[in-house]
């Protein structure tokens, strides 16, 4: 029974040796190692083995069948390395790949996602309201009464009387402090319209709003916003400039110019040779804007602001016409 | 408005570069649109003197002149004009010269003479519009001398934006006064020195004034024996300076006065007016007037004029009437400064369509002060100009004079909006530069009397704005706010919608985004008239293609899939996010919807293996995970929608509430789009789904037995749907089947004409322990059973 074992051990190494493929191998471990291989045959057959010498017999197959399987391994670790180093076509990685279809977000939604995300993190929240609005909160609760000039440069749309597509999104300002009480902190991104259509403008666009009111809210904070703003999104060595101007629903006002994103502030077409471009209107909120909204402006100030993304967009990426922004033409789209 | 820099000197003295000057208005708030250097194209011109003057042999409207420039030689020059004589001294150009315009001297030969230069006319220079001969110079002016410098024709011209609330911007003196509060310096308002003469004016012209709420003030004064005739040339300059082009000294002298003082004044032909009257009052129903413009226009009952006895001679604030017109033969002029209420003035110009200086000026709100220094500073210069007489007395009408005005500034409050630290006698000099009165005050507060020019100043916020401006606004601090957060969360669904735009570009969906109007031809073309014909519709559109708003996002994302197509594309995958809007009592009701269009293939072409066309199941594909992204339970059902191909639709059912179709567009709808290829379409009402809380999610435990797999195919009736055959397995197969799928459906020769083959596998698993043959056949056997009774369904 010994030698029986024994002889069948070094025919088997042999054989493994000489299995040239992984294949044979496998038809090897199945053979000697299988659940009705030779080691099974062999470990039922000791039954026959005299009782004394089965522990040792025992052993012994079992010696057996552990190299065996030490040696099938490898094996199978040299003919790998063998297949691994011969095998099929070598790859020519100059050829194109295979990749997904790529998605795109719009650069518009881009552009406002990055902006908000600013905002977001100051510990802003977004607000929205209708495109479609009531002359009263797009105009009159705003401070800017039936007749007022500054209906002048608001182009408006009208839909029916009393109602019109905004103008601007600051009528969410309205109908936010109307839901809630100070403290307000929102942004709001939202399509706007004013009667107008060329090169540089588009009957429909999109702003961002922003408004802040707490108790003791103040001008030098509305330049802090702004700055971390403008330094976040332009980055930090763009310079910023406050100017007066007039809105009717702030008081004081301002406009914010950044350095020419083109020419760094030395002076070239785009910035009209000042150095500055105009990238939104601020000021602080107007004492009649806290009356309509029921707010005692003695106790509450606050800052609103409101910046057009289109034109933030087509700074940022150098895009020379408004029309690419709305042409959905896929190969404009497709570079963002 | 343009402000000519050496007439703005005239008022203040200013020190610095015309740069630092534009920057320093730029920070009070004058927004400068231009800077122009008038007189800079102007080059080698000089002052030259006439030597001679020749015939030209060839050419009777030509002379051959030799011209002293201050060279070494005379130049000849050919010229055209008659008007000089020899030792006249006039503007030579010398070769190399450029005119206005950009028009260059260069030698050349008229008519066989050869011309070294050109002496130029007062056009030529483009300083007056005088093109009645050579310009004659001032004998004493020295020969070679640059004419720029010899005329003072230099001048810089800041173009600026005056905003709506600040009128007073819009002048001379309004500029003026606001650098010299800059500045510390004095604003020199010209003096008056008007010499009053002959019989009173009331009696030879009335004033009386019916609208007062219309009119607050109406001055006039009479005029006799002006000599009407063209402006001397420094009136002139002036008025070129500004943009206008001269006429005569009567309508220049008044135009003047509006650039100086912002005051709109009116010239009438005194003896035109019906007895001499002047009253103001609503025009009358059915009353006509002939503008200046020569345009005949009918009055309404609400609009203010100026008539006379009988008629309307001018439209209040607007134009005045063809009738009554200053002209050569006018022996007496009554002239007209008032002040008109901005509103009925905007509300007129506006109906009569009729915007002009004068309206402009007014619906900014005029200041009753100037009115009386307009006129006079007028009367003042006809006597001067045009010789005229002026009439004793003022006819000035001004019932009840403008209220003082007080408005109180509270020094720690300007500090507390502003967030700065002005001292208190800080605050109070600024504004005392601006011309705000102190009327006396405490530590805490001061009293301010508000200017007559600042109709813009009502509260005490305005105060705060004066204040900072001149403070600069760049020397306000820069702090970040301490923002508390909100436990209100106030536009949930716009997070979920931004998170959706990311996930289906993820998904490989490019993201469109259109105009949102449209209109019932976009929206017929798309076959959809039956369900969104009902449109809001815009009362001024742009155009007929935006006559409405849009109430689907179907006609924008096929003219899109459209334009691509004709630019040569063949493939694409595009979503848009965004509005349609619904007629609705009061204000439209607005959706949120998505649509998805898919074309040609979702695989880029790849030399590897061929691409596999897109087909419904991928649009269903994305629709479901759109779905399962939003945590919604969405069915689809088949059904019929305008745009989509009969058998290829589907409705789409959140429980019983439609939320949108999906399909493949009608191949005649595509026709009207150019579209040859397949289009698979869908539109999802979003508001819904973006409505619901996503359902938190719980473990389920890890099975640690093995799966069992089964297949089982079935025959049964063609239209049957699969998906509930599926279901049905699913119910029947109980709480040991994990999966179960479709993976083969096959339908042909080798079945029944009316029956399908349909492949299922399931995979069984079960928590506690390893699954028997036994305990499998007994699950299979029920579901068999199951698609037996509820299909008919026989084993293949
Ligand atoms: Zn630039």
């Amino acid at each position: 029974m010994k030698d029986e074992l024994e002889a069948f051990a070094k025919d088997a190494l042999e054989q493994i040796q000489l299995a040239s493929s992984a294949q044979s191998l496998e038809e090897a471990r199945v053979h000697y190692l299988g659940r009705k291989g030779k080691i099974t045959e062999i470990l039922r057959g000791l039954s026959q083995v005299p009782e004394a010498e089965r522990p040792a017999m025992g052993q012994a197959a079992n010696q057996v069948k552990q190299s065996l399987s030490e040696a099938i391994d490898a094996r199978k670790a040299e003919l790998e390395a063998v297949s691994d180093a011969n095998e099929g076509e070598p790859a020519d990685f100059s050829l194109p790949s295979r990749r997904r279809s790529e998605g795109h977000i719009h650069v518009i939604n881009q552009v406002t996602e990055e902006i908000l995300s600013i905002f977001f993190e100051l510990g802003f929240q977004t607000a929205t309201g209708p495109d479609i609005e009531t002359e009263y909160y797009n105009f009159e609760s705003l401070n800017i009464p039936a007749d007022h000039p500054a209906r002048d440069s608001h182009d408006t749309f009208f839909v029916k009387p009393g109602v019109v597509l905004r103008t601007h999104t600051s009528p969410v300002q309205m109908r936010v402090m109307e839901k809630m009480q100070p403290p307000v902190a929102v942004v709001v991104p939202g399509r706007v319209y004013r009667v107008d259509n060329d090169a540089s403008h588009s009957p429909m666009f999109y702003q961002i709003e922003g408004l802040l009111v707490d108790e003791r809210v103040s001008f030098a904070e509305l330049k802090g916003t702004l700055m971390l703003f403008v330094h976040r999104f332009f980055g930090k060595t763009a310079k910023i400039r406050f100017r007066p101007h007039f809105f009717p629903f702030t008081e004081p006002s301002a406009e914010m110019d950044v350095s020419c994103t083109v020419c760094q502030g030395k002076g070239c077409r785009v910035c009209k040779h000042s150095g500055w471009l105009e990238v939104l209107g601020c000021g602080m909120v107007h004492p009649n804007v806290f009356r309509h909204a029921g707010y005692d402006s003695e106790k509450y100030t606050g800052f609103a602001f409101g910046l057009g993304v289109d034109r933030i967009a087509m700074l940022r990426h150098a895009i020379p016409s408004i029309t690419h922004l709305y042409e959905n033409d896929l190969r404009f789209l497709e570079q963002f | 408005m343009k402000i000519s820099l050496k007439w703005l000197k005239d008022y203040v003295d200013i020190d610095v570069t015309p740069e630092e000057l534009a920057k320093q208005m730029t920070m009070l708030g004058l927004e400068i649109e231009s800077i122009e250097q008038v007189g800079g194209d102007i080059d080698h011109i000089v002052v030259g003197q006439i030597l001679s003057i020749e015939p030209h042999p060839d050419a009777d409207k030509l002379v051959v002149c030799r011209t002293n420039a201050g060279r070494e030689q005379p130049e000849q020059i050919v010229c055209g004009a008659k008007n000089m004589k020899v030792g006249d001294k006039v503007p030579t150009a010398l070769l190399g010269a450029t005119l206005p315009g950009g028009f260059k001297i260069e030698r050349r030969k008229m008519r066989g003479i050869e011309s070294c230069g050109m002496m130029c006319s007062a056009r030529e220079l483009g300083i007056s519009e005088d093109h009645g001969g050579l310009m004659i110079l001032d004998p004493d002016m020295t020969i070679g001398q640059d004419i720029k410098d010899a005329l003072g024709i230099g001048d810089v011209v800041f173009e600026i934006e005056v905003i709506p609330n600040r009128g007073d911007w819009a002048s001379m003196i309004g500029v003026a006064r606001e650098l010299a509060a800059l500045y510390g310096k004095t604003c020199r308002i010209p003096a008056l020195d008007l010499k009053e003469s002959g019989e009173a004016a009331s009696a030879v012209a009335s004033v009386t004034i019916e609208a007062n709420e219309l009119c607050p003030r109406y001055i006039g004064r009479v005029l006799k024996n002006a000599k009407v005739e063209p402006s001397p040339q420094w009136l002139a300059e002036r008025l070129i300076a500004a943009g206008q082009r001269p006429i005569n000294n009567i309508v220049d002298i008044t135009n003047y006065v509006l650039l100086e003082t912002g005051h709109p004044l009116h010239a009438f032909d005194c003896e035109k007016l019906a007895g001499h009257q002047v009253v103001v009052r609503r025009a009358s129903a059915g009353e006509t007037i002939n503008t200046l413009d020569g345009t005949l226009r009918s009055l309404q009952p609400e609009m203010l004029v100026i008539a006379d006895a009988q008629r309307p001679q001018a439209v209040a604030g607007v134009m005045g009437g063809a009738e009554s017109e200053v002209g050569e033969g006018t022996a007496t002029i009554l002239l007209e400064s008032a002040v008109f209420h901005p509103i009925s003035v905007r509300r007129t110009s506006r109906a009569l369509g009729l915007i002009t200086e004068a309206s402009q000026h007014f619906q900014r709100g005029a200041d009753p002060e100037m009115a009386r220094y307009a006129i006079d500073r007028a009367a003042q210069l006809m006597q001067e100009i045009a010789g005229a007489e002026v009439l004793s007395g003022a006819l000035d009408a001004y019932p009840t004079p403008a209220p003082v005005r007080e408005v109180r500034l509270r020094y720690a409050r300007c500090n507390q909006i502003l967030g700065a630290e002005i001292a208190p006698d800080i605050q109070r000099q600024h504004l005392a530069s601006l011309g705000f009165q102190a009327q006396g005050g405490d530590d805490t507060s001061v009293l301010f009397r508000i200017p007559s020019w600042r109709n813009d100043v009502t509260l005490e916020e305005d105060l705060v704005e004066e204040v900072a401006r001149l403070f600069n606004y760049e020397n306000i601090p820069t702090v970040l706010p301490h923002i508390q957060p909100s436990e209100t969360v106030l536009a949930p669904q716009e997070t979920r919608i931004r998170a959706l735009r990311r996930f289906l570009a993820g998904e490989g969906l490019t993201e469109l985004y259109n105009w949102t109007f449209s209109s019932p031809e976009a929206v017929q073309k798309a076959g959809l008239q039956d369900t969104c014909g009902d449109m809001v519709t815009l009362e001024n559109p742009l155009s007929e293609k935006q006559a409405t708003m849009r109430s689907s996002l179907i006609p924008g994302i096929l003219a899109n899939a459209a334009h691509n197509v004709r630019h040569g594309r063949s493939s694409m995958a595009v979503f848009e996010v965004g509005p349609v809007y619904l007629p609705e009592e009061g204000l439209p009701t607005q959706r949120q919807r998505l649509a998805i269009l898919l074309a040609g293939s979702l695989e880029p072409k790849h030399w590897g293996r061929p691409q596999t066309p897109v087909g419904i199941f991928d649009l269903k594909g994305i629709l479901e995970t759109v779905f399962d992204f939003l945590g919604a339970n969405v069915r689809f059902e088949a059904g019929t929608f305008g745009p989509m191909r009969p058998g290829q639709t589907a409705q789409l059912l959140a429980s019983t509430t439609p939320v949108g179709w999906c399909g493949q567009v009608r191949a005649n709808l595509l026709r009207g789009y150019d579209i040859e290829s397949e289009i698979f379409l869908a539109e999802v009402e979003l508001d819904l789904l973006l409505g619901r809380e996503k359902a938190g999610r719980t473990f389920s435990a890890i099975p640690g037995f093995p799966p069992v797999l089964r297949d089982l195919a079935i025959l049964v009736d063609r239209n049957v749907p699969a998906g509930e055959i599926l279901k049905a397995a699913q119910q029947a197969g109980g709480p040991l089947l994990r999966e179960a799928d479709i993976f083969d459906i096959y339908i042909g020769k080798q079945v029944d004409a009316n029956k399908k083959s349909i492949a299922l596998s399931f995979v069984f698993q079960s928590e506690t322990q390893t699954l028997t043959d036994s305990i499998i056949q007994k699950q299979t056997e029920n579901i068999q059973k199951r698609l037996q009774k509820d299909f008919g369904a026989t084993l293949r």
